[in-house]
């Protein structure tokens, strides 16, 4: 472990509602190491999402300091330090599966073959290889999230920035989904920032978790995950994994909860396309 | 069997509406066209006239109290008459028996008849032609015939009688139609005689007949009256006396010098008193030159008379013609010394009429009430002194048919027409022209679909580039978003003269370009598309925006990748919308342009035509080809945006 690939200082994010202000982020100090599994967990408006697009120059912080890769998030995203996986596939519908998966090439100017070849390679690795030729409405949720991971991975940056991509996944697939995301982790040592609302998820996926509290959104607590790797199914019955969990819950239970399913000033932007 | 079905399962709805729709045209024509027809029914100007005239005995040597009247159509006419009322006995203007009835085609006289029925003249002289076929049949009248004098062939009565061909003779037409003919001369075994002109014709060496149809065999010179010989004999030439018999005779016909004859004697009560009579065959015309009264042996003067003075609001006093008659003010019956005085042929009233009346005197009589034929004598007839009619016209019945329904079918043109008359214009429709004439419609069409496409191809251009600038620099949106929807509101009919006098000026034969219509589909269409194209593009979800921010995507990628395609479900949408717009525009464009090469020249043709069975075809053919241009442009849609799964619309596109 050298110097943090994500290093974010004292940073605050307040967003204009109306004429007032919405505090989303207040003082938030976190460092991703290399090879890290870190995911982000908190109630609705914990600032969470907010942290992400932070690092990926998505929006700008108020005040306070962040470097990606020792580099400014603006000068990290043009140097395509990273790859999103946005809440939803958004997957452009007027391309073909494989397509979608060589949009980033295409705009990095990758010759055509070459981008081809990694794109079967990617569809393969996340099991779409007969769907190459599909639209996006003809697949499932689950697949079209596992099209948007390929893309995300298509040009191979050392970073993956998921905001939480299961989200709209059902139980079953999520944990299918977990366990092919752990998987494909292991093979590649990518550095992973998750962020989720599930705490088992969290916990199964994390080499460590940031929890979050709303209002303003503050980092409340790290925790480090020493379940051991591989993790399988069985992982989620042991006793360490219990544990685990009750001690994500009870370090969320500290956080006054604040009516939970609405939707923060913060969170409002993506809202829109909550019905992706 | 398969796709069979399951094309029928998609166009089984369609064929239902279309069977409602062709369904309704049914009520709809009818509901549209009857009261139109009923109008036509009753106006009396549409009605035919017929005439009523007395009828001569049918044999010279009649005799006793029972006279034949002979047979034959007008003879039923008159008769049908003369059977409700009682009829009278005249010999020339003399009345020789009142209270004569008819019993089938014969006149039963109260008394005997004194002396001949008929007095015979000379016989008419044969005319002598080199056509062979004709000898016997052509006989110039002795001069100083009587005009109506009755002709009589061996005793017997000839009746006279022809029909007229309903087709001019243009020097080239040699088949004319004959409406009766062939009922008129069913029961005749002898060759028709035709008349040309002034000429006879014989059937066999100069015509052929079928049914009601005859084709000679040298066309008819030019305007040359055509007519066919139904009765026993036609007159050739009024003026030289010549006629022509329908059958060869041996004998020469001869002339009545004085017949008795039976004529419609007015019914009413003859108490010598009153003076309201009426004739039999009705509606009589108002003003009918050839009706000829009699009270006994005196004519009536039929007509009015004006005054001298002018009918000024202060005159009192006017002058008339005759000293005695029934004076009206405006059709209203005056009453003699209650509305005014009369002094020999002074009549001066109680207080002015009103100015400008129409003040009138008829001397003799008038007609009180032409619909029921009720006349009104100035004068009672004494008592037993009979008011008979040597003749008149009236309306025998309405020309277009005997009922409303009769009427309405044989209307030239009908408001809505039935579809299966359309259905059977569809054929000489499109066939009437082969095509390399540019009057043939599928040719018209294919010439404004290649216009509205031009149009559209220029429309959707100018609206693509139009949205593009709008999106990528706003300020002009704010600038020039208010001319394109202010240019949105020109009506194109103002439009096109302008742009014809334009193109003209600059040289572009407008009546066979493509160019004016281009120009106006094209100024229709691009709105729909910018419009359209705008939404499209600002359409673009905000995280495949992010998406491409973080790929550090260029604007121009960003463009092409993302914000052109995600629009261009809008852009065909509203490319649908623009066709439809577009060919309207083009078929406006062709009207104003007099464009005779496209179908809406062939529109506004046939509209001013009168022909709407073919103006509802052509109308049909436009839908279609909107119908047409729309589904061409869904087709490129498919081609284009394979991922669209819906056929129309492109707004639900994101799933």
């Amino acid at each position: 472990m050298t110097s943090p690939v994500i290093s974010v200082r004292a940073v605050d994010m307040v967003f204009r509602v109306g004429k007032g202000e919405a505090v989303a982020l207040e003082d938030a100090n976190l460092e991703v190491m290399d090879g890290d599994f870190v995911s982000l967990i908190g109630p609705s408006g914990c600032g969470k999402t907010t942290l992400m697009r932070l690092v990926a120059d998505l929006v700008e912080p108020t005040s306070g300091e962040i470097t990606v890769a020792g580099k400014t998030p603006r000068q990290a995203r043009e140097d395509r330090e990273y790859g999103y996986v946005f809440q939803a596939p958004v997957l452009y519908e007027w391309r073909t599966v494989i397509a979608n998966v060589t949009l980033p090439l295409e705009i990095m100017g990758h010759p055509k073959a070459r981008r081809r070849e990694r794109a079967r390679e990617l569809l393969k690795m996340v099991g779409l290889e007969r769907f190459e030729r599909s639209y996006p409405w003809q697949l499932s949720g689950g697949m079209q999230q596992r099209v948007s991971i390929a893309r995300a991975l298509a040009f191979d940056p050392k970073l993956l920035l998921m905001d939480e991509p299961f989200g709209a996944l059902d139980e079953i697939t999520r944990e299918t989904m977990n366990l092919e995301l752990l998987r494909l982790w292991q093979e590649t040592r990518k550095t992973v920032v998750f962020v989720t609302h599930s705490i088992a998820e969290a916990v199964f996926l994390s080499s460590r978790i940031v929890v979050m509290t709303p209002r303003p959104g503050r980092i409340r607590e790290v925790i480090e995950v020493d379940l051991p790797y591989p993790r399988t199914a069985e992982t989620r019955e042991s006793e360490r994994f219990f544990e685990l969990t009750t001690q994500v819950r009870e370090a969320l239970r500290g956080a006054p909860h604040v009516g939970g399913d609405a939707p923060s000033a913060a969170e409002q932007p993506l809202q829109r396309t909550a019905g992706y | 069997m398969a796709p069979a079905r399951q094309w029928f399962r998609r166009a089984w709805p369609v064929v239902c509406v279309v069977a409602v729709l062709l369904a309704l045209m049914y009520p709809v024509a009818l509901l549209l066209g009857m009261p139109l027809a009923r109008q036509r029914m009753e106006n009396l100007s549409n009605w035919e006239r017929a005439s009523v005239a007395a009828l001569p005995v049918a044999e010279a040597d009649a005799g006793g109290s029972r006279l034949p009247l002979g047979a034959g159509p007008t003879v039923d006419a008159v008769v049908s008459g003369l059977q409700r009322g009682s009829a009278v006995l005249v010999r020339g203007e003399e009345v020789l028996a009142t209270g004569v009835s008819v019993e089938g085609t014969e006149a039963v006289l109260p008394a005997p008849l004194p002396g001949p029925a008929v007095r015979l003249g000379p016989a008419a002289g044969p005319v002598e032609g080199p056509d062979p076929d004709l000898s016997g049949r052509v006989y110039a009248l002795p001069d100083a015939t009587p005009p109506g004098a009755p002709l009589y062939l061996d005793g017997s009565l000839l009746v006279r009688g022809s029909l007229s061909a309903t087709e001019r003779a243009d020097g080239v037409r040699t088949s004319f139609t004959v409406p009766g003919l062939a009922d008129a001369v069913a029961g005749s075994p002898d060759a028709a005689v035709a008349i040309v002109g002034d000429a006879p014709v014989v059937e066999g060496a100069g015509f052929e007949r079928a049914g009601d149809v005859v084709t000679f065999a040298r066309a008819p010179a030019f305007n040359a009256p055509v007519r066919l010989i139904t009765g026993d004999y036609a007159s050739l030439d009024e003026d030289a006396g010549t006629i022509v018999l329908a059958e060869p005779a041996e004998d020469a016909p001869r002339i009545a010098l004085e017949h008795v004859a039976v004529v419609e004697g007015l019914t009413g009560a003859y108490d010598g008193e009153n003076r309201d009579f009426r004739l039999q065959h009705v509606p009589l015309l108002e003003r009918d030159p050839g009706r000829r009264l009699f009270v006994g042996g005196r004519e009536l003067a039929g007509g009015d008379e004006r005054p001298a003075e002018r009918v000024d609001g202060v005159q009192r006093s006017f002058t008339f013609a005759s000293d005695h008659g029934i004076v009206t003010a405006e059709g209203r019956q005056l009453v003699e010394d209650l509305d005014y005085q009369r002094d020999g042929n002074v009549v001066t009233f109680a207080t002015p009429p009103t100015r400008n009346a129409a003040l009138r005197q008829h001397p003799d009589y008038l007609v009180s009430d032409a619909s029921t034929g009720t006349i009104t004598l100035a004068a009672p007839p004494a008592p037993g002194e009979p008011v008979w009619a040597l003749s008149y016209t009236y309306y025998s019945r309405p020309g277009c048919g005997a009922t409303a329904f009769e009427c309405f079918l044989s209307m030239p043109q009908h408001p809505v027409p039935f579809p299966n008359w359309i259905a059977e214009r569809i054929v000489p429709f499109f066939t009437a022209y082969p095509f390399s004439d540019s009057r043939n419609v599928i040719r018209a069409t294919l010439y404004t679909a290649a216009g509205t496409l031009v149009s559209l191809a220029f429309g959707t251009l100018i609206g693509v580039l139009l949205a593009v600038l709008f999106v990528r620099v706003r300020p002009f949106e704010r600038a020039l978003l208010p001319w394109v929807i202010a240019s949105q509101t020109i009506p194109v009919i103002a439009l096109v003269p302008v742009l014809v006098a334009v193109l003209g000026n600059m040289g572009v034969t407008v009546q066979t370009s493509l160019v004016p219509a281009a120009i106006v589909g094209a100024y229709i269409a691009f709105f729909p598309v910018t419009v359209g194209t705008v939404t499209g593009l600002r359409s673009v979800d905000p995280l495949a925006l992010d998406l491409m921010k973080a790929y550090a995507a260029s604007p121009l990628q960003s463009f092409l990748k993302l914000r052109f395609p995600a629009a261009v479900p809008y852009l065909f949408t509203s490319l649908k919308l623009g066709a439809a717009a577009a060919l309207v525009g083009a078929l406006v464009a062709e009207v104003e342009s007099n464009n005779r090469l496209g179908l809406g020249y062939a529109i506004i043709g046939q509209v001013q035509a009168g022909d709407v069975a073919d103006v509802w075809i052509l109308l049909v053919i436009s839908a279609l080809l909107g119908i047409g241009l729309v589904s061409l442009v869904g087709l490129l849609q498919r081609l284009v945006a394979p991922w669209e799964r819906t056929g129309l619309g492109g707004a639900d596109g994101a799933g």
